[in-house]
C-alpha cells in the first residue's frame, strides 16, 4: 500500500527541500510507527532500489522502524539531505543532516541489504553495564592524578594535609593527624584524620582526589592491628596527639 | 531541646540546656543559634544560673558536611553565649572552632578563637 504511494511521493519531493521539513516529518513519522510492520516488508525491495537516487523524503523516514539505528555514513553520491532521524527512541532528534544515509530498513535482516554499499565494519568489542562505573572512576582518577599525586594512604599513616579553603583564600589550611578509617569508592576515596587540637577531639573526613587538597604527605606511621581505629576515641588524648 | 552543652567562654556559665533551635525543625547543628537556660555557673559570672541566654554552637559531635566534600566532627558539643544581636557576652574563647562560622557571620567569636579548625 505505500510502496504504491511511494513513488509518486518521492517524484513530488522537490530535491533542494531540507530544513522546514522536520516539524512536517515528525507528524507523520508517528502515524506511520503506528502501523505494523507490514509497510515495510512489502516496500523493502522497492526502497532499497529507490535509496540511491532519490533525495530522503519524509515518507522514507516513516518506513523507519523503532529499534533503528544511526549510521552516519556519507553516501558518495552527496544526496544527505538525510535526515538522520531514526533513533532508538524514535521521533526525536532530526540529528546530523548532511551525510547520515538513510537506510530505510529496521533491523534484523534488513541491515544486511543495507550495507551491501560499504563493507562491514570489524566488531567493537562491547562494554558492559556493569563496568562503566569503574571505568568512569579510574579515568576520574588518573586525571585527578596527573595534576597532583596521591601517596599510597593506609590505616595507621601519620599524615599532614595542605587544603585550599576558598573562604581562606591567602594560605594554605594545615591538616595533621592519624589515618583512622579509609572508605574506598573510586573517585570519592576518602581518609579520615584525627587529632587532639586545643584540648578537643577532632576528625575530619578528606576526599583523597580533590582538587582542593594541594598535598598530601606521609609523616610518619604507626603500627596498628586494625582498619578502622575507633577505639582511639575512648583512650586517652595522649595516644591521639602529634606535635 | 534538652542537650546540655559545654560553655567556652568566659562569660560565667558552665553548662547550659538548650531550650529552642532558631531555624531548623530538626534542631541545631554546628553553626546555627539556639536558646538556652543556664544550668550551671560560676559563682562571680556575667550570667546567673536559670538566666535564659542565646548561644552559638561552636562544637558538635555530628558531623557537618561542607561543600568540597569534607565533613568535621568534634568530640563534644560545645556553645559560646552571644547577646541578641549575634555579639559575644564573654572576652575569650576556649578550643577549636570551625570555619562555618564565617559563612554565618560570627565574625567576631573567630577572631576571639584559640585555633580555627
Amino acid at each position: 500500500m505505500a510502496s504504491q504511494v511511494l513513488p509518486q511521493a518521492l517524484h513530488m519531493i522537490p530535491r533542494n527541500q531540507v530544513q522546514p521539513f522536520n516539524p512536517v516529518k515528525n507528524r507523520g513519522f508517528s502515524a506511520f510507527l503506528s502501523r505494523g510492520p507490514s509497510p515495510l516488508a512489502t516496500s523493502k525491495v522497492s526502497v532499497s532500489g529507490f535509496h540511491s537516487k532519490f533525495p530522503v523524503g519524509s515518507s522514507f523516514s516513516c518506513f523507519a522502524r523503532r529499534g533503528f539505528v544511526v549510521r552516519a555514513e556519507s553516501n558518495p553520491e552527496g544526496e544527505g539531505e538525510a535526515e538522520a532521524e531514526r533513533n532508538e527512541n524514535g521521533v526525536e532528534e532530526p540529528e546530523t543532516k548532511a551525510e547520515a544515509e538513510v537506510e530505510g530498513e529496521g533491523e534484523g535482516e534488513g541491515e544486511d541489504e543495507a550495507e551491501e554499499e560499504k563493507p562491514k565494519e570489524p566488531r567493537k568489542p562491547r562494554i558492559k553495564l556493569g563496568d562503566i562505573m569503574g571505568i568512569l572512576n579510574k579515568r576520574a582518577i588518573e586525571a585527578s592524578d596527573k595534576e597532583r599525586p596521591t601517596p599510597d594512604l593506609r590505616t595507621g599513616d601519620i599524615v599532614e594535609i595542605k587544603l585550599e579553603v576558598p573562604e581562606n583564600r591567602r594560605r594554605l589550611s594545615v591538616y595533621k593527624g592519624i589515618v583512622i578509617s579509609k572508605q574506598n569508592a573510586g573517585i570519592h576515596t576518602t581518609i579520615r584524620i584525627r587529632r587532639i587540637i586545643a584540648g578537643v577531639g577532632v576528625e575530619i573526613v578528606f576526599p583523597v582526589y580533590s582538587p582542593n587538597i594541594k598535598e598530601i604527605k606521609v609523616v610518619k606511621h604507626r603500627k596498628v592491628r586494625r582498619a578502622r581505629l575507633y577505639y582511639l576515641r575512648d583512650k586517652l588524648p595522649r595516644l591521639s596527639t602529634f606535635k | 531541646m534538652r542537650t546540655v552543652l559545654k560553655v567556652v567562654d568566659n562569660s560565667g556559665a558552665k553548662k547550659v540546656m538548650c531550650i529552642q533551635a532558631l531555624k531548623g525543625k530538626k534542631g541545631a547543628r554546628l553553626g546555627d543559634t539556639i536558646i538556652a537556660s543556664v544550668k550551671e555557673a560560676m559563682p562571680n559570672g556575667k550570667v546567673k544560673k536559670g538566666k535564659v541566654v542565646y548561644g552559638v554552637v561552636v562544637r558538635a559531635a555530628m558531623q557537618r558536611g561542607r561543600c568540597d566534600g569534607s565533613e568535621v566532627k568534634f568530640d563534644d558539643n560545645a556553645v559560646v553565649l552571644v547577646d541578641k544581636q549575634g555579639q559575644p557576652i564573654g572576652t575569650r574563647v576556649f578550643g577549636p572552632v570551625p570555619h562555618e562560622l564565617r559563612q554565618k557571620k560570627h565574625v567576631k567569636i573567630l577572631t576571639l578563637a584559640e585555633h580555627i579548625a
